[in-house]
């Protein structure tokens, strides 16, 4: 059975997989940095951030004749951002068979999921044309299982009021929230397109998962497309949107503090971070921005950084605490 | 001279300034009666009619089709136009300090940080309504609506689907995008209480057009040299006179020996010939440096990839679908390798020696497409360099490391 690999959750893995081919987010197949690199491997501009940099680099290697993996395998690309936009164009021109590019809006309303749903049809006949699935071992049933290879962040401890809320773009893994608490502190939610609420596979919601080679009429484009939107809720939709996705999560969540793990040459992590600052002004929350890598490394400045900014909320606490019990303060009977 | 704080102000001495200060312009637009020199009259006096207290500003992306504006008498305020005159004036250094202290990331496209900058801190008019395009970058869609967000006005997008690598957009896609532009149109006369008069406009944005059209297909040709870096800013300022009568006569006189003798390529003694460049993307506002080492070696921007819009008319009796089409169909828009493929083939027609792209600073849609314009050109057998730099910079580290990237470029050529 050939793999899918795929950038971002938004892609509907159950379309993948009635194809026949096994998803796989490519954020677990990063090459090996130490290995050395092909001759005629990919490169792109340092100004671009590391999360597409890393994805450019494994993409390319996964998908050349000859280098790894199976020579059916395919990628595809959502193009939420210009920077995956251009990735997908680069690896579309050096692998254009196997690379698919899928347009991810940032508004919503009836027009964007038709366009969304157009394109979703569109992937599902690019991945159907090589043999059907039956042939690549793919589902033959009304309903697929979908093969499990999401990001594996997931929640140390499970989150609670009081602690810090972590946005972030995609993470390798838990180690920041390790970190948070690891310095004292717990997470009391996670807003990350990596984090484990975002990784429900995006089924068919009516129909019959079709077998056939071809794009099948009854599977609902449409409503695939409208829980994308629904779910995608990402820094690089609209900002209206996303404030409210936010402002509701902070009430659910209720932190007492905010940290933005935004990775560098992050557009819309940029424009983000600005309006979680505001967001974290409104309701006198303390917020730290820290400039994080893909994979994650949690040492040397930045473990300081974070450190430092717990710290100082511990201090608060305890001085909140202190005044508290203050004669001054109290309560006259 | 008065700095450009004195000609922005809301007070009754500052307008005295500003009329002054715009008399000045004129008279040199008198003594010197370029297009060039007329457009900088007349996109300044504009522009700084946005700074009248009471003003409504639309702030808007590059590629809005400001039409929608003009047809109500109504001025664009542009990102990238506004940071590159503050940047260019005596006001930098305030600029660049604001922008400094704001917590916004400092690796995003340098227009975009300046201008929310600038802003901020009263050196560019607030936005009355902010209106977007999807082409070409996601970056000034989230400025654009954070600065909606921020000053609490509203915000537009005209979404915009990538066209085919090959071919021109579908049909039902550019009626959509018409349909689009229809109701915002609309919109924009709701929210200012103004009447239109769209087909003024178009009318007087076609005179502008038919003359840009021809100057362009006439440089296609190689009937006609100009300089691309000046033509570039231009038609950069031109951005903000589409659709007015000032833009009109201004292009008209592009037409004219006289109108365009400022933007003309220059001519080697001897008969010599000089080595034709074709740019891509933006250029360095601030370096005049580096053009100058450029026409020092022989070399000419002959083309600038930019400069490729507003070349054909559109029916003032049914506008949007040709409005709307100059946005399906820009030459910039799509992937990486319809703009190799477009890129190339302006190359080969233009009979350039080489092609160089600006990777301008944060700019993600345009430097993440150099590896895929970098291999078709080099495919193509035209040699090709992508200096790194900032659109907005005057000097500098990163600056000098272009110039001798682009020095051994010209001796290799």
């Amino acid at each position: 059975m050939p793999d899918c690999y795929y950038t971002c959750n938004l892609i509907p893995l159950d379309l993948v997989a009635r194809n026949g081919y096994s998803p796989r987010w490519l954020g677990n197949h990063l090459r090996d940095g130490d290995a050395p690199a092909r001759r005629e491997a990919l490169s792109i501009h340092p100004m671009t951030c590391p999360f597409v940099t890393k994805l450019v680099a494994a993409a390319d290697e996964l998908l050349a004749d000859g280098v790894a993996g199976d020579g059916d395998d395919r990628l595809v690309v959502a193009g939420g951002c210009d920077a995956m936009r251009r990735m997908g164009d680069l690896l579309a021109a050096t692998h254009p068979e196997r690379t698919f590019v899928l347009p991810m809006p940032r508004s919503s309303g009836p027009e964007v999921e038709h366009r969304l749903a157009a394109d979703l049809r569109r992937l599902d006949e690019w991945l159907a044309p090589v043999g059907s699935a039956a042939d690549r071992g793919g589902a033959t049933g009304a309903s697929t299982a979908v093969p499990a290879d999401p990001p594996t962040v997931d929640y140390p401890e499970p989150p609670r009021p009081g602690g810090v809320f972590l946005v972030a773009g995609p993470l390798s893994d838990d180690s920041l929230l390790r970190l948070i608490g690891r310095l004292g502190s717990h997470v009391s939610g996670l807003d990350s397109c990596t984090s484990p609420d975002r990784w429900k596979p995006l089924a068919p919601t009516s129909g019959e998962v079709a077998t056939s080679q071809t794009a099948s009429p009854s599977l609902d484009y449409a409503a695939l497309a409208a829980r994308a939107l629904e779910a995608g809720m990402c820094p690089r939709r609209s900002t209206g949107q996303r404030r409210d996705h936010l402002v509701r999560r902070l009430d659910e969540t209720r932190p007492t503090s905010i940290i933005y793990a935004r990775q560098s040459f992050c557009d819309p992590g940029a424009y983000d971070a600005l309006l979680v600052a505001a967001l974290a002004a409104e309701r006198h929350l303390p917020y730290l921005e820290i400039e994080v890598d893909f994979p994650f490394d949690a040492n040397g400045p930045l473990h300081t950084r974070v450190e430092a900014f717990l710290e100082a909320q511990l201090l608060d606490d305890d001085l909140l605490g202190d005044l508290g019990e203050d004669d001054l303060f109290s309560e006259k009977g | 001279m008065p700095g450009m704080a004195d000609v922005t102000g809301d007070s009754f001495s500052a307008s005295l300034i500003r009329a002054a200060f715009l008399a000045q312009i004129r008279w040199k637009a008198l003594k010197s009666p370029t297009a060039r020199r007329y457009m900088d009259l007349h996109a300044l006096s504009a522009a700084l009619d946005l700074f009248k207290p009471g003003a409504i500003v639309p702030w808007v992306s590059y590629l809005f089709p400001t039409e929608l504006l003009t047809s109500y008498k109504l001025t664009p305020m542009i990102p990238e136009i506004g940071s590159a005159t503050l940047t260019g004036s005596d006001l930098r250094e305030p600029v660049e300090s604001a922008a400094a202290r704001m917590p916004l990331a400092r690796d995003v496209c340098s227009y975009h940080r300046i201008a929310l900058a600038a802003v901020e801190n009263d050196m560019l008019p607030a936005p009355t309504m902010c209106l977007g395009t999807t082409p070409l970058c996601l970056g000034k869609e989230c400025l654009l609506e954070l600065l909606a967000t921020r000053h609490n006005v509203p915000f537009r997008e005209l979404r915009v689907p990538l066209p085919p690598d090959e071919g021109e957009a579908a049909p039902e896609v550019v009626a959509d995008v018409a349909d689009q532009m229809r109701v915002l149109h609309e919109d924009i006369g709701r929210w200012t209480g103004r009447k239109p008069d769209l087909r003024k406009a178009i009318e007087l944005s076609n005179r502008a057009s038919t003359a840009w059209g021809h100057i362009m297909s006439e440089r296609l040709a190689g009937r006609l040299e100009m300089n691309g870096r000046s033509t570039f800013a231009t038609v950069f300022l031109g951005q903000l006179l589409w659709g007015t009568e000032e833009g009109a006569k201004d292009f008209e006189r592009l037409l004219t020996e006289k109108g365009r003798r400022d933007l003309m390529a220059p001519a080697l003694g001897g008969g010599r010939k000089l080595k034709r460049l074709l740019w891509l993307h933006t250029v360095p506002h601030h370096d005049a440096e580096l053009f100058a080492m450029i026409q020092e070696h022989g070399a000419v921007v002959i083309f600038e990839e930019m400069g490729q819009m507003h070349l054909e008319t559109v029916d003032p009796e049914d506008p949007f679908p040709g409005l709307a089409k100059r946005l399906t169909d820009n030459v910039m828009w799509g992937s990486s390798a319809r703009r190799a493929r477009l890129n190339v083939a302006l190359a080969k027609q233009l009979n350039v020696d080489g092609a160089v792209h600006f990777n301008h600073w944060g700019c993600r849609h345009g430097l993440g497409s150099v590896p895929v314009v970098r291999a078709a050109f080099m495919e193509a057998g035209i040699p090709f360099l992508a200096v790194d730099g900032d659109a907005l910079a005057r000097g500098g580290p990163q600056q000098e490391k272009s110039r001798q990237a682009m020095e051994s470029f010209l001796e290799l050529l």
